[in-house]
């Protein structure tokens, strides 16, 4: 039993490396979560390798075991990394957002100085404060950029993007709504840069702020796909 | 060396028992597996699921790993019944010194499991090293600093976060030295060439319960809309108990439940302050963690009387201070 529970240690760790190091980790964790994966992953290898090389006398098993017979549930150690190897299950999409409670726009009441004229790359986070602190007022004559997926189809359709403290588990998504799309809008949980600018008066009431959009461009989901 | 080589080559034969053999057959079968599972991840209930799940296990382990480390370092290199002499001789001053001893334990609730098992083995008060359990993932300065961070221009939430948690693992310590104690089975300590041995054996015990933890908890996140507890916000009591359940089945981690908290705009500040209270001492993934750490039976009367005792002392101080 030692020695399989040193194969698990073995396969979770090199998992765990793995998603450290090719960064799909960033769909399930915030970014700063890297060294730490990195250093867990290589405790655990160790760990399992060591188990493997030296297994236990059986004897302090069985004394360990008496307790709670807890033993056998180091299987279940494996049910994630068998998840992941199966599906590599993709980032928070559009399912949660409308069952998951909205980051608080207004909380810190910041106030922004106006953007100068030109294109501007801003979190959906961003432009929702900024169209909330005075009607909008620093969004004037601003190009805005904005990347998220789409929440909800239909005119104006719904663009969202999660922010996370810790995992996806705290996930709360800001939702903006695009309008102006000329052609066919994108399907749900499309990822997509829209580029516009914000409709004054939009965000009044609690409503999700309206981007009017001049140009919408599909992209692949990006590697960190929260702010 | 070569003959070091060869003998350890026999103890890896002697050790592949079926166990290993299983091990990979898991593995092999997932990778198989693959596309034919890739068309259920189309289902958006069963991706959310899937990611939700894979994110509470990815983000407790570096923590259970920094926890198995302090765990086994304390059993190895500390000598026995040197941490009960850290500890005032009597109870009820030895309850709330572990409690507050707590404040210098950064990280979450997954770590301070495996570190109250190894403080229990070494001879403290099993009351002691619980409250020491359930006030560490609350009031070390990392969650307190992330608090602040939620909440800002709010210092009163920081302070009745830690007032609050603090009083809350003493009076469950106490209760416990009165009618519980009996009830933790002291781990044996290992002798010091097992150091391995003991973290491999955390691990991967306590690993497994953290997996059950999260399925349940990813489970209960996609079944349950968190909304739906949007329409008891207005109600004091429920609302407060609403957050307090919401606290159990969410079973994030103590350094990203405030951002959580802040962000239930609608509800209470006292009854938020429930929810940073309860959720790092009773949740879905700890109290499964904390069954296979201690025994079923131990977490059958432990987790009630946590969350009946948090609930009380956050509404008590949340009235006081907020």
């Amino acid at each position: 039993m030692t020695a399989a529970r040193g194969a698990i240690s073995v396969v979770v760790g090199t998992v765990l490396l793995r998603l450290a190091l090719t960064g799909v980790y960033q769909r399930y964790l915030r970014v700063g979560m890297r060294p730490w994966l990195v250093i867990t992953g290589i405790v655990v290898v160790v760990l399992g390798i060591a188990a493997v090389l030296r297994p236990d006398d059986d004897e302090g098993d069985d004394h360990e075991h008496d307790h709670h017979g807890s033993g056998r549930l180091g299987w279940l150690l494996l049910a994630p990394i068998a998840v992941l190897l199966l599906v590599a299950p993709p980032s928070l999409g559009s399912f949660a957002v409308d069952r998951a409670n909205a980051v608080d726009i207004r909380a810190g009441k910041t106030t922004f100085d106006p953007l100068p004229a030109g294109e501007h790359d801003l979190t959906l986070l961003e432009l929702s404060q900024r169209a909330v602190d005075h009607d909008g007022a620093s969004l004037e004559g601003a190009t805005v950029r904005l990347t998220g997926f789409v929440a909800a189809t239909g005119r104006p359709f719904r663009l969202a993007r999660y922010q996370i403290a810790c995992c996806a588990a705290d996930a709360a998504p800001i939702v903006v709504r695009i309008a102006g799309a000329h052609g066919d809008p994108p399907e749900r949980d499309q990822w997509v840069t829209i580029t516009g600018t914000y409709r004054p008066g939009s965000a009044e009431g609690d409503h999700f702020p309206i981007v009017d959009a001049t140009s919408i461009t599909e992209i692949p989901p990006p590697e960190d796909p929260y702010e | 060396m070569g003959q070091a080589i060869r003998e350890a080559g026999a103890r890896v034969e002697r050790g592949v028992d079926r166990g290993v053999v299983g091990v990979a057959g898991v593995v092999l079968a997932a990778a198989v597996g693959r596309p034919v599972v890739e068309g259920l991840l189309d289902r958006p209930a069963v991706g959310n699921w899937a990611t939700l799940f894979v994110a509470l296990v990815l983000q407790a382990l570096p923590f259970l790993v920094l926890g198995i480390g302090i765990s086994a370092g304390v059993a190895t290199l500390l000598p026995a019944g040197f941490l009960p002499r850290l500890l005032p001789r009597r109870r009820g001053l030895a309850v709330p010194a572990a409690a507050a001893a707590g404040m210098a334990l950064p990280g979450c609730e997954c770590g301070s499991v495996p570190i109250a098992r190894r403080m229990v083995g070494q001879g403290v008060p099993p009351a002691a090293a619980l409250a020491f359990m359930l006030a560490a993932p609350a009031v070390n300065p990392v969650v307190l600093v992330a608090t602040a961070v939620a909440f800002p221009g709010r210092p009163a939430v920081v302070l009745a976060r830690l007032v609050a948690s603090l009083l809350a693992a003493t009076v469950v310590g106490l209760v416990w030295s009165r009618w519980g104690d009996h009830q933790v089975a002291p781990m044996p300590t290992p002798e010091r060439s097992r150091f391995l041995a003991t973290a491999q054996h955390d691990l991967i015990d306590t690993g497994g319960f953290l997996v059950i933890g999260a399925a349940i908890a990813a489970t209960l996140q996609t079944a349950v809309p968190r909304t739906v507890i949007d329409s008891i916000a207005d109600h004091g009591a429920v609302a407060v108990l609403a957050l307090a359940g919401l606290a159990v089945v969410m079973a994030i981690c103590s350094e990203a439940d405030a951002f959580v908290a802040a962000s239930l705009t609608q509800f209470s500040l006292a009854a938020r302050l429930t929810f940073l209270v309860v959720g790092p001492m009773v949740d879905v993934k700890l109290v499964a963690m904390q069954a296979g750490t201690f025994g079923p039976r131990f977490a059958a009367r432990f987790a009630p009387l946590t969350l009946i005792v948090a609930v009380g002392t956050s509404a008590a101080v949340g009235w006081w201070l907020l």
